[in-house]
């Protein structure tokens, strides 16, 4: 059994798949369905690109063509980009190949012939270690590996006319308009909590942020259930995941959901009215003390820096 | 109404009172349901966490042995504190756990004691809805007919009001006034996890031995003390005092609890522990005298803490067992058919609930005296510093030396008589 | 339209988790169940669907003993009966074994036109089990969806991708994986509760269901499991007022480097 196969529909995340697959030190093939994306992963050097040819444009229906490849292949591994169409591939090739998944991998190892990845559970709070038996099936998520341009490898170009499946069909798409700002690069943001009472009080926040030149960041319930602020600024497991120089809390508990999100943060800052806040035991500084007190008077401090 | 939406009894509360009462009803073959707000029995309530075991073998002989709780109470300790200094005493009475019989009183954990307890009343057949909040009641021609949860209705013979010590139900029934802040107390409590073996050691205890530990002057001359039970793997250490009184001293609840445990005697006792739930309740503190007048109108019955049936005499808090009492006390009422409201009164009676409240009713007096929230303990260590100060000087007779301290104090000759006539009075 | 049947997982619940923060070792002994955050929305979108098709919802979970208590929650939320896979080996199942012990049940329930998963559950997170049954049981899966919606035996769905929102279409029966902003999870009433306490539960042992031999052992070992450890300063500042602190803060942050 040989072979590590990598597929993403995010060709950049494809490049650090393949980065990846070369420290198992096994043949690495990427598989496309596109003559364009077969064209651009050229530059990442895999031995080998897969492009199947079928005649449903969606790309999930191609899992079993992709488990049929893999069989005939005799794959050892796998990989997939962690992204919503990665996700769904990866879990309906693992079934139809009756191997194990590994999803959203934050390492990879290859060790003595074995795989091995580490994932996140419990939102965060705990982190599980399995290792692969046979055909193992892996989702990676992005930004974990650096992609790498490889010249040194003449990829080799198969073009296949593959089976899909007739039975989904994509009728139309529109791209998501992003309101809020681009939080996973930003330097420092301030983030808006439920102890923000009403919607007008956001502009402490916002003051804030604009003495710091920082973005404004909230939790889920700010943006779920009061709707106080758009969807793609909630930060969390389930939201943005960022990684500023200074993230700084108000009136956020803490929970390993939306804690998740800011953990490679360099210094986490907590202003919270309760002493026993969670975000406390997450944070490198905190004060307790009332958001509406304390903000202000650290907008001023700042400003008079 | 269709029969879907109709028991025999609606019970508010899955706390002691209201599970003790479902268990006995349900037993008798009535179709009772219990409402409770929380998402399961016991998952909200604080409580010190000392109870005494011959109530549940009211509900049910023999029941005790089967229930979740953590050790028996074999050592009664007192301590006395002022400033750094305090003093203990330290009573045990092997008649109290004699081998074969039941304990008197165990330690529990209300979130496991009370799961435990609600669980035993569905065998019985009653049926608890918890994650429920009562929002009112139903009252048609003067008659309470059931409740309200939500937009949904559900309506009974009966209604039990067993929601604890700030009732809004029977307050909207017009049974029991607003509570004042001068008859309530607030209790703070946490549970600190240490591992057995630790808790033994600390305690001197043997395995499933347990230790209740009351303090006097640690709230600082507000009125209130401290509690610390074992439990098998776990501290509750709390304390409960009068939050006017707490205010007008300039003091915040969390603080007086964060100077009890950093207490040097007790400290020791926790250290290395880890604290694994908060909470703050209330707690009612005028015994019988706080019990309402009427318990009962057409329709609603109220029991448990609800009715006033706590006890907070000092050197011991009960709300647990009494509340479980009087809620047998209910059922056995309605088990019996006759009028209710009358029927209830006689239970109390004979199950002994009313006389033993009233046979302590003068501690409220007691408990009134400042002195012992401050004074005493302080009066208290300065002789015992007088005792064991030994410093090559020539000492002071004992005497001597107790006057100096009760006037460094500032007690007179005339208040120590007049509390000591008061004390014995209200005993 | 035949049935929905909408899956649900009894998951432990995260904040009752205890994890030692000398060896990270976790102790999962304590914590209580409930049903997965997730799960919750996608009980209410399979109510919703067979309410708007008017059919039966049935609700379907894989779970040892521990699961009981769920079987009564998820049914005060809707569904008119429930399916129970009981076996222990729930508690350290993975998406492979989960998936095809819910698609022998569901091939065992027989008629149905809907799937309905979480989009993933609150503890593994895995996204995996709703495409798996889709592929053991051979029909369309449409994943992460946002809205959708039935006009006779077809499926209208909107899934929500990282850049887009993408219009699918499939015939039923299918399976469909929510996400929790399709719809939200209402809190169950008093009636809907005691409703739930009374309506009916099956059964089901492994030894019931058509399973090949290895279809019930996990495809990956669990090498380690750990809490994870947020070891930040944990610095209070509490001296002084308000001004004072936040002083002492800014002259914080700049000795880091971060202002
Ligand atoms: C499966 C799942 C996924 C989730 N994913 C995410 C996610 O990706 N992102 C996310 O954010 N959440 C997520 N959540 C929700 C998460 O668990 C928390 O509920 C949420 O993060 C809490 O938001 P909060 O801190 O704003 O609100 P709360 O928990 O209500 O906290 C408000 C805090 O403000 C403090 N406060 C109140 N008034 C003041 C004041 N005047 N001054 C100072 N402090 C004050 C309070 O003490 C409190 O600590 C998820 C939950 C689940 C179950
Ligand atoms: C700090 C402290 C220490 C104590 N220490 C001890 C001790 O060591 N020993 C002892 O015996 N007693 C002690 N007590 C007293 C004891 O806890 C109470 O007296 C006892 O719990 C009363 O029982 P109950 O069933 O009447 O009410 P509770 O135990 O308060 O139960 C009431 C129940 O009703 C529910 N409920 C309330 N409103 C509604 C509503 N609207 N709809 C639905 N459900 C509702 C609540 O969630 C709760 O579960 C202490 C109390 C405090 C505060």
């Amino acid at each position: 059994m040989a072979g590590v196969y990598v597929y993403s529909d995010n060709t950049e995340l494809c490049g650090e798949l393949i980065a990846l697959a070369r420290t198992s030190e096994q043949e690495v093939c990427a598989v496309t369905m596109s003559d364009q994306q077969g064209s651009e992963l050229a530059k990442y050097g895999p031995d080998t690109i897969f492009v199947l040819k079928g005649q449903n444009h969606a790309a999930e229906s191609y899992s079993g063509a992709i488990a049929k490849l893999l069989t005939d292949q005799d794959a050892s591994l796998f990989l997939a980009g962690a992204t919503v169409r990665g996700r769904d591939i990866a879990a309906q090739v693992a079934a139809k190949m009756k191997a194990g998944l590994i999803s959203e991998a934050g390492s990879v190892n290859f060790c003595n012939g074995k795989i091995s990845a580490a994932r996140y559970m419990y939102g965060g709070l705990t982190e599980q270690v399995e290792e692969g038996k046979g055909l193992t099936v892996i989702t990676v998520p992005s930004g974990r590996y650096a992609a790498v341009n490889n010249d040194s490898v003449k990829s080799v170009v198969v073009s296949m006319t593959v089976d899909t499946d007739p039975r989904i069909k994509i009728t139309g798409s529109s791209p998501i308009v992003k309101e809020g700002a681009d939080l996973s690069k930003a330097g420092r943001i301030v983030c808006v909590g439920m102890g923000f009472d009403k919607k007008e009080d956001l502009v402490i926040a916002h003051k804030l942020a604009e003495a710091l030149g920082a973005e404004v960041g909230c939790t889920r319930c700010i943006a779920e259930d009061r709707g106080w602020m758009p969807a793609e600024t909630y930060i969390g497991i389930s939201g943005a995941v960022v990684k500023p120089d200074l993230y700084i809390a108000l009136g956020v508990s803490g929970q390993i959901q939306h804690t998740f999100g800011v953990r490679d943060s360099k210094i986490i800052v907590g202003v919270n009215n309760n002493e026993k806040a969670t975000i406390f035991g997450v944070s490198d500084y905190g004060i307790v003390g009332d958001l509406y007190e304390i903000a202000p008077l650290l907008a001023d401090a700042i400003k008079n820096i | 109404m269709s029969g879907e939406d109709k028991f025999d009894v609606i019970i508010i509360g899955a706390g002691p009172a209201g599970t003790a009462c479902a268990y006995t009803l349900a037993k008798e073959g009535k179709n009772v349901l219990v409402i409770e707000r929380g998402t399961a029995a016991g998952s909200k309530n604080v409580t010190g966490g000392r109870f005494y075991t011959y109530a549940l073998d009211l509900v049910e002989p023999g029941l005790w042995e089967d229930a979740a709780l953590e050790r028996k109470v074999t050592h009664e300790q007192i301590m006395m504190m002022a400033g750094e200094q305090s003093i203990t005493i330290d009573y045990s009475n092997p008649a109290f756990n004699k081998s074969g019989e039941m304990p008197q009183s165990f330690t529990i954990l209300r979130a496991v004691f009370d799961e435990w307890f609600a669980s035993k009343a569905e065998e019985q057949g009653a049926v608890i809805a918890c994650g429920i909040k009562v929002d009112g009641l139903i009252e048609e021609a003067g008659r309470i007919t059931g409740v309200k949860a939500g937009g949904d209705e559900m309506f009974a013979d009966l209604v039990i009001a067993a929601d604890g010590v700030n009732s809004m139900i029977a307050r909207q029934a017009g049974l029991v006034p607003e509570l004042s802040d001068k008859t309530i107390g607030v209790g703070v409590k946490e549970i600190i996890e240490l591992p057995a073996k630790t808790i033994e050691e600390r305690f001197h205890l043997k395995s499933g031995e347990g230790a209740s530990l009351l303090m006097l002057g640690c709230t600082e001359g507000i009125h209130g003390g401290g509690f610390l039970y074992t439990n098998n793997e776990s501290i509750s250490l709390g304390c409960v005092f009068t939050p006017s009184e707490a205010a007008s001293h300039g003091r915040q609840v969390h603080d007086i609890f964060q100077d009890l445990k950093m207490h040097p005697s007790i400290y020791p006792l926790i250290e290395g522990g880890k604290t694994v739930e908060y909470g703050a309740h209330l707690v009612r503190e005028e015994g019988y005298r706080g019990i309402p007048k009427k318990l009962y109108r057409d329709g609603l019955m109220v029991i448990g803490e609800a009715a006033g049936f706590v006890l907070n005499i000092g050197y011991t808090i009960r709300g647990i067992d009494l509340a479980i009492v009087s809620g047998v006390a209910a059922a056995r009422a309605v088990i019996s058919g006759k009028n209710p409201g009358p029927a209830y009164f006689e239970e109390l009676n004979n199950i002994k609930l009313l006389p033993s409240m009233k046979a302590v009713d003068g501690y409220f007096d007691l408990l009134e005296i400042h002195r012992l929230y401050e004074t005493y303990p302080k009066v208290a260590s300065g002789v015992f510093n007088k005792m064991y100060s030994i410093s090559g000087e020539t000492p002071v007779s004992i005497k001597k030396g107790i006057w100096g301290v009760l006037k460094d104090n500032k007690v007179s000759l005339w208040q120590l008589v007049k509390d000591g006539i008061r004390g014995y009075r209200s005993i | 339209m035949s049935n929905v049947i909408v899956c649900f997982k009894w998951v432990k619940a995260e904040d009752d988790l205890r994890i030692d923060p000398a060896t990270l070792a976790v102790d999962l002994s304590k914590a209580k169940g409930k049903i997965s955050d997730y799960d919750r929305n996608a009980i209410e979108a399979a109510r919703i669907a067979s309410e708007s098709a008017g059919s039966e919802t049935i609700a379907l979970t894989f779970g040892s003993n521990d699961a009981k208590t769920a079987l009564k929650d998820a049914l005060s939320r809707g569904p008119k009966q429930a399916f129970w896979v009981n076996d222990v080996s729930a508690e350290n199942a993975d998406g492979f074994v989960t998936a095809n012990m819910l698609a022998a049940a569901i091939r065992k329930i027989g008629s149905y036109s809907l799937i309905v998963c979480g989009e993933g559950a609150a503890d593994t997170y895995a996204h995996q089990v709703g495409p798996r049954i889709g592929a053991l049981l051979d029909i369309p899966v449409i994943s992460f969806v946002k809205e959708m919606r039935i006009e006779g035996s077809r499926l209208y769905a909107v899934r929500k991708l990282e850049d887009s929102l993408e219009q699918v279409e499939a015939d039923l029966p299918a399976v469909v994986t929510v996400l929790p902003e399709i719809n939200p999870a209402p809190i169950p009433g008093l009636k809907a509760v005691l409703e739930g306490g009374k309506k009916p539960v099956t059964e089901f042992k492994i030894q019931d269901l058509d399973l090949e031999d290895g279809d019930t052992s996990r495809k990956t070992d669990v090498v380690s499991f750990k809490g994870c450890s947020m070891s930040r300063k944990k610095i209070l500042i509490n001296e002084g007022d308000a001004k004072e602190k936040v002083t002492a803060l800014v002259a914080a942050l700049k000795k880091e480097g971060v202002l």
